[in-house]
């Protein structure tokens, strides 16, 4: 249907990660190309717009940043709920942030099933020679899981665009999967808004 | 009829009748039943009667109140929401099997009764009907204004619980934006407003209506709200330190931004559309930004949630989980999936879940410490991390640094003005050589009249005293030798020389000679 040569799309995107993997310092460097070791920023950095052209669409992008403390871990469903597509985070030079992305994995799953579209990104590339992440064992981890796996530095600006915009496909594909099964149940409930309709007008005639 | 009986009486008749128990009350009470009340005793009729009135009514808030059961409502077939939703849109009065659809709160078949509109709700509608007659064509306005209208009524009407008149009110916008969606007028030059401009106005005037009756409806909510309440007073000692946030209470900025936060925070509850309410939270979160800005903290969720939850601890703000859910329900959906209001109505959840969840784990701490601080047995100690919040403190520790800083300015200044007063006397008496060496070198015409006449004078005063001395010598020349005489005007003839400043002072010496001849 029209929903096939949609053009324009919005898309939630929730950013997870434990606590200084940066997280923050990625949508910066994605929104703003800015890094700073500090990032002291003239703009917010926890909640972010930006329009990524893929191909001949245009996908507005909302990302949203998490507090990435381990007590606030539990708060997570809060924030991914309704989510488009699910950036984890981890820092390749630390094993257990590594770890807390398989947690989120499987939470995520259990709460979205199928809705959203997970990337997993190893950040911090940049300091290869402390990696304790490998690239094959995320990589396999990923596929198992049937994610997308990239490498970034936010420092070096490496892989970042790259990232968003592999994002940006799958969610753009996976929008027009959903929405060509969807239109059944969409027009089950379109018949019951559209008797009312009639009837204002005919109560306009009388 | 027999509960008159006395206690005498009571045991007497029930020898008489041991064979017609079935005369007897069926309570086992003693008195006699009658059939009509089901073999009951007049006052056992009576409370039975109340037992099964009170058990109605809990049914019936039961009903009203259990979350479980509008879950269960929920899921029950689309069919009677169909119905609902239909309800909704229709214009004519409902008829009688609307108000017994499954979601009708009220067992019996009570009439319909229509509540006038709140002064609000008219406030609201007048200034709906504005904004439509401003940006859209009479036709647009007409439609949107009659459809709005008619479900504003059916609201009103349908005595519905709020979870049910949520998913109505969502359908209706939903169904409602489609439908503006599709005008093509939207989309021509002349007009001035979106859709989402349009439902935003809906959206606001219809929440408003919602508010007076499904704000805070339920005892249920009140309730929850009121001990959500408690515990959060309970956690004040949870300082912003305990919280982590980076907040620099030292300046005055970011405690200025602290409190907008608050009383915007606080101020929710006085908005009666979900608009307005989500406008106060958006300003509130944005003092949140500044502060941190000012604290030259990053503006990342790692610091902007701990802090909101600091701001939430800090205000309490009444009914604040009663507004959530209010916004929840009667907001236009997308404005909740996405924007920035969207973001901060999620953290604002997250703050409240965290604030409802909190234990000794989240702040690492053991358990018994934790209770005893909710409690009130223990305070916590004076530490970095709970003083950090303190503000009189920081009052306290910023005005002793002014005052320390002042006194040394004050000290500063004294000797720059001692320097300054001993550098002007130097200067004072520099000066002073100078004008003279000028003055030596350069003379004024009137300077050398006043030097040629004060030499006169000395001169004069000089001659004088000369004479003077001759007529002394000459009176004792008799006895004085005359070799005097040859000496005499020997001495004062180098003394006349021009090069001789004081002629005063030659005639002087001059005396001072022949005297002492």
């Amino acid at each position: 249907m029209s929903s096939i040569t949609r053009k324009e799309f919005k898309f939630k995107v929730v950013l997870l990660g434990e606590g200084c993997v940066g997280k923050s310092s990625l949508v910066l460097r994605f929104v703003e190309n800015k890094f700073s070791t500090r990032h002291l920023s003239t703009i917010q950095a926890s909640f972010q717009n930006k329009t990524v052209q893929v191909d001949d669409c245009k996908a507005e992008l909302h990302i949203w940043d998490t507090a990435g403390q381990e007590k606030y871990h539990a708060l997570g469903p809060i924030y991914y709920r309704g989510s488009n597509g699910v950036l984890l985070v981890f820092d390749i030079t630390e094993q257990r942030s590594f770890k807390k992305v398989k947690n989120w994995v499987l939470e995520i799953k259990t709460c979205l099933g199928k809705t959203a579209e997970i990337l997993i990104v190893g950040n911090k590339i940049d300091l290869d020679d402390e990696r304790q992440v490998s690239r094959q064992e995320a990589e396999s981890y990923a596929e198992s899981e049937g994610a997308l796996y990239m490498e970034t530095s936010a420092q070096e600006n490496r892989g970042i665009s790259e990232a968003f915009t592999a994002l940006t496909e799958k969610m753009i594909q996976h929008s027009r999967t959903a929405t060509a099964e969807a239109p059944l149940s969409n027009r089950s409930i379109r018949l019951i808004d559209e008797e009312p309709l009639e009837e204002s007008r005919r109560k306009k005639c009388c | 009829m027999s509960d008159k009986h006395g206690e005498e009486d009571e045991s007497k008749k029930a020898k008489m009748h041991l064979k017609a128990n079935d005369l007897l009350c069926v309570n086992g009470c003693g008195f006699y039943g009658t059939p009509q009340w089901e073999n009951r005793c007049s006052k056992c009729w009576r409370a039975h009667q109340n037992e099964l009135k009170k058990s109605q009514d809990f049914a019936k808030n039961k009903s009203l109140l259990s979350f479980d059961q509008f879950q269960e409502r929920r899921k029950s077939t689309t069919e009677s929401k169909s119905r609902g939703i239909k309800n909704l849109f229709k214009t004519s009065p409902i008829p009688e099997s609307g108000t017994s659809s499954p979601t009708s709160t009220s067992p019996s078949s009570t009439p319909t009764r229509r509540r006038d509109l709140s002064p609000d709700s008219l406030e609201a509608r007048k200034q709906f009907s504005d904004f439509l007659v401003a940006n859209l064509s009479t036709a647009m306005a007409q439609e949107i204004a009659r459809s709005v209208k008619n479900a504003v009524n059916k609201i009103s009407e349908m005595r519905l619980n709020s979870e049910d008149m949520s998913d109505l009110v969502i359908s209706y916008y939903q169904y409602l934006g489609d439908r503006i969606g599709v005008h093509s007028y939207f989309n021509s030059p002349d007009c001035k407003v979106k859709v989402e401009d349009v439902m935003d106005q809906v959206e606001k005037y219809i929440s408003t209506c919602c508010y007076a009756m499904f704000f805070c409806a339920s005892h249920d909510e009140e309730v929850a709200d009121m001990s959500l309440q408690d515990r959060i007073r309970s956690l004040h000692w949870v300082t912003a330190g305990f919280l982590e946030t980076k907040l620099v209470f030292k300046k005055q900025n970011v405690r200025d931004k602290v409190d907008e936060a608050i009383t915007e925070l606080i101020e929710i509850n006085a908005k009666k559309s979900a608009f307005e309410k989500l406008d106060c939270l958006t300003r509130s979160c944005k003092a949140i930004f500044e502060a941190l800005k000012e604290s030259e903290s990053s503006t990342s969720a790692d610091e902007f949630l701990p802090t909101l939850i600091y701001i939430l601890f800090r205000g309490n703000p009444p009914l604040i989980q009663s507004n959530v859910k209010f916004i929840s329900r009667f907001a236009v959906p997308a404005r909740l999936m996405s924007g920035e209001a969207a973001y901060f109505f999620t953290n604002l959840s997250c703050a409240l879940e965290f604030a409802r969840n909190m234990n000794h784990e989240s702040l690492q701490m053991e358990k018994t410490e934790f209770e005893a601080y909710t409690s009130g047995h223990m305070a916590p100690p004076l530490s970095v991390l709970n003083t950090a919040c303190n503000q009189a403190m920081y009052v306290l520790e910023g005005t002793i640094e002014t005052i320390v800083t002042v006194a040394k300015k004050a000290e500063d200044l004294l000797k720059n003005l001692t320097g300054v007063d001993k550098k002007s006397d130097d200067d004072l008496e520099k000066m002073l050589i100078l004008i003279k060496e000028t003055v030596d070198i350069f003379p004024t015409d009137e300077y050398i009249q006043m030097k040629e006449s004060i030499f006169a004078e000395e001169q004069e005063t000089a001659d004088l005293l000369v004479s003077l001395s001759r007529q002394s010598s000459e009176s004792g020349r008799g006895t004085l030798s005359t070799s005097a005489d040859n000496t005499q005007p020997s001495t004062p003839q180098p003394q006349l020389d021009p090069s001789f400043e004081s002629p005063l002072a030659a005639a002087i010496v001059q005396k001072e000679a022949t005297d002492s001849n």
